[in-house]
């Protein structure tokens, strides 16, 4: 009857001092049966929050997505062209974990802005600016890959020279920047681009690749691509094979840097890599070299990014932006290319005992052993 | 004391049986005692180029090959071929005794008509061959030094 009198409900908390002692007792008494029902309500309604939230065995364990910014950039003295990838974090449930996200969830939209300066004395000297592109394939994989947006700027690269990457994303009104200084002249002592020095990599047979040591150089890193015909039903198609070398970190005070490349291990990897197809017939053309180096920041990223090997089991991704995560370094690389094998590894990949099954044709061109010298 | 005889017995059985155990030698796997390393010499090329007006670093190493007679030699089939490098001067091969052939290559890189006028044929990028027999004995190190024309 209390609750029926707006008038009165008003008056229970508005409690007026003109009042005589029955209006007050009648105030108190309202006041009690509300605290009551107030009492009852919260119990109530808290048994019940407790009762329900207790029914549920899924923890939220993700925090919001905050769509940081991650970016990366590694500028090439070696191209006109210059890239930088840009996208965000994004969550995914353990349920997607194997459905690709959508593309929009990796690009923050709206207006964004990439420029590239080079600093010299204190002051920027050159200006570059960015622009969207898609003319870079990519490969497939778990990302989306009908929409790989990267940015591209035309310029070329000076060694040795301080430059700054900025990115504003009006999105999240954020500028991210980073520093680098670009790595010196790679000049490379061992193969050298001559032709008529052939490559032999044997089983017992390794190759001594030598370079000279680039200034601010953080890590180094070797390959060779061996490259061959394959020819099935008379259908012949150019292939290639790669064979990246291990890392190779500098070395102070020293002429030359080092690097063996085992004729054991390339046999092996020939044989692992290629598999035998039924009336194929391959034949080596030539083999390339690649020497790649990066600068410090790669190398402290590459080494936040390997497997930990202490009891530290989770170590902290490096990352040289501001505002943001990335990579923003520089490499170098020399390539020489199409150095001819020897005889020697010509047979050893046609007739070892790794390879003969692979179809490959020996020096003198034909798959016949017996016109093959050999002093075992 | 049968006790003890039985007790006495099990204990040199145990120790006959850990002596056994605790012998390392490797047991014959039927290799027909052939296990032993085959008898070898080394050849030794001291890889010398020779002087001449160009400048430095534009004569080089170019090709170290080893073939068992002339014929092969002369038909390109060698069983050793070396990795040849411009601050390497001696290589060694491991071989079995026996007579062996061997070349030797050096390449001009010099521009203009330098090369022409060395003696290298074709000029630039023109290889000069040295070749000559090597006799290798068993744990013997033979040296040879390939002489080039001038």
């Amino acid at each position: 009857m209390f609750f029926g009198s707006d008038n009165l409900f008003l008056r229970v908390f508005l409690v007026p001092f003109e009042w005589n002692c029955e209006e007050i007792k009648l105030v108190d008494m309202a006041n009690g049966l509300i605290r009551n029902y107030l009492y009852k309500g919260i119990i109530i309604l808290g048994t019940t929050c407790m009762v329900l939230s207790s029914c549920s065995t899924e923890i939220d364990i993700n925090a919001p997505n905050q769509n940081v910014p991650i970016v990366y950039c590694i500028l090439n003295d070696a191209d006109s062209v210059q890239y930088v990838r840009l996208q965000k974090t994004y969550l995914v449930d353990q349920a997607a974990i194997s459905t690709p996200p959508e593309a929009d969830s990796l690009y923050f939209p709206g207006e964004i802005q990439i420029s590239l300066e080079r600093w010299e004395n204190g002051r920027p000297v050159q200006t570059v600016q960015f622009e969207p592109t898609y003319d870079v394939p990519k490969d497939s994989g778990f990302f989306p890959v009908e929409k790989h947006m990267v940015y591209k700027a035309h310029v070329k690269i000076l060694p040795m020279k301080t430059y700054y990457l900025y990115v504003y994303i009006k999105d999240k009104e954020e500028v991210l920047f980073a520093e680098t200084t670009t790595l010196g002249h790679m000049t490379v002592t061992d193969p050298l681009d001559l032709k008529q020095r052939k490559i032999a990599l044997n089983i017992g047979e390794n190759y001594i690749c030598r370079w000279q040591p680039v200034e601010n150089a953080g890590i180094y890193q070797i390959g060779i691509r061996l490259n061959y015909l394959e020819t099935v039903d008379g259908v012949t198609v150019a292939k290639s094979l790669d064979m990246p070398q291990s890392f190779t970190n500098p070395v102070t005070n020293i002429d030359y840097l080092t690097r063996v490349i085992s004729g054991s291990r390339f046999i092996h990897i020939i044989s692992e890599q290629l598999k035998p197809i039924p009336g194929v017939v391959r034949e080596v053309q030539n083999l390339d070299f690649y020497f790649i180096t990066g600068g410090k920041e790669i190398k402290y990223y590459i080494e936040s990014t390997a497997p930990s090997e202490g009891a530290l089991i989770e170590k902290p991704v490096y990352s040289n932006f501001n505002n943001g995560l990335g990579l923003f370094s520089s490499s170098a690389r020399a390539d020489i290319k199409g150095l001819y094998l020897a005889n020697t590894t010509l047979d050893s990949i046609a007739y070892s005992q790794l390879t003969n099954n692979l179809g490959f044709l020996d020096h003198n061109g034909d798959r016949d052993s017996s016109n093959i010298c050999s002093n075992q | 004391m049968i006790r003890k005889r039985i007790f006495r017995s099990f204990v040199f059985l145990m120790i006959g049986f850990s002596l056994v155990a605790c012998d390392k030698t490797p047991p014959n796997g039927n290799n027909n005692n052939n296990s032993k390393a085959p008898v070898t010499g080394t050849l030794e090329v001291e890889f010398r180029i020779p002087g001449s007006f160009l400048p430095p670093n534009r004569v080089l190493r170019a090709d170290l090959s080893v073939a068992v007679d002339a014929e092969h030699l002369y038909k390109g089939h060698f069983f050793y071929v070396a990795n040849v490098y411009n601050n390497k001067l001696m290589y060694q091969i491991t071989l079995k005794p026996g007579n062996y052939y061997y070349q030797a290559g050096i390449v001009c890189i010099a521009g203009g008509d330098s090369c022409s006028a060395a003696g290298f044929p074709g000029g630039q990028f023109g290889v000069k061959w040295a070749i000559g027999t090597a006799q290798v004995n068993a744990n013997e190190i033979t040296h040879v030094v390939p002489q080039f024309t001038q």
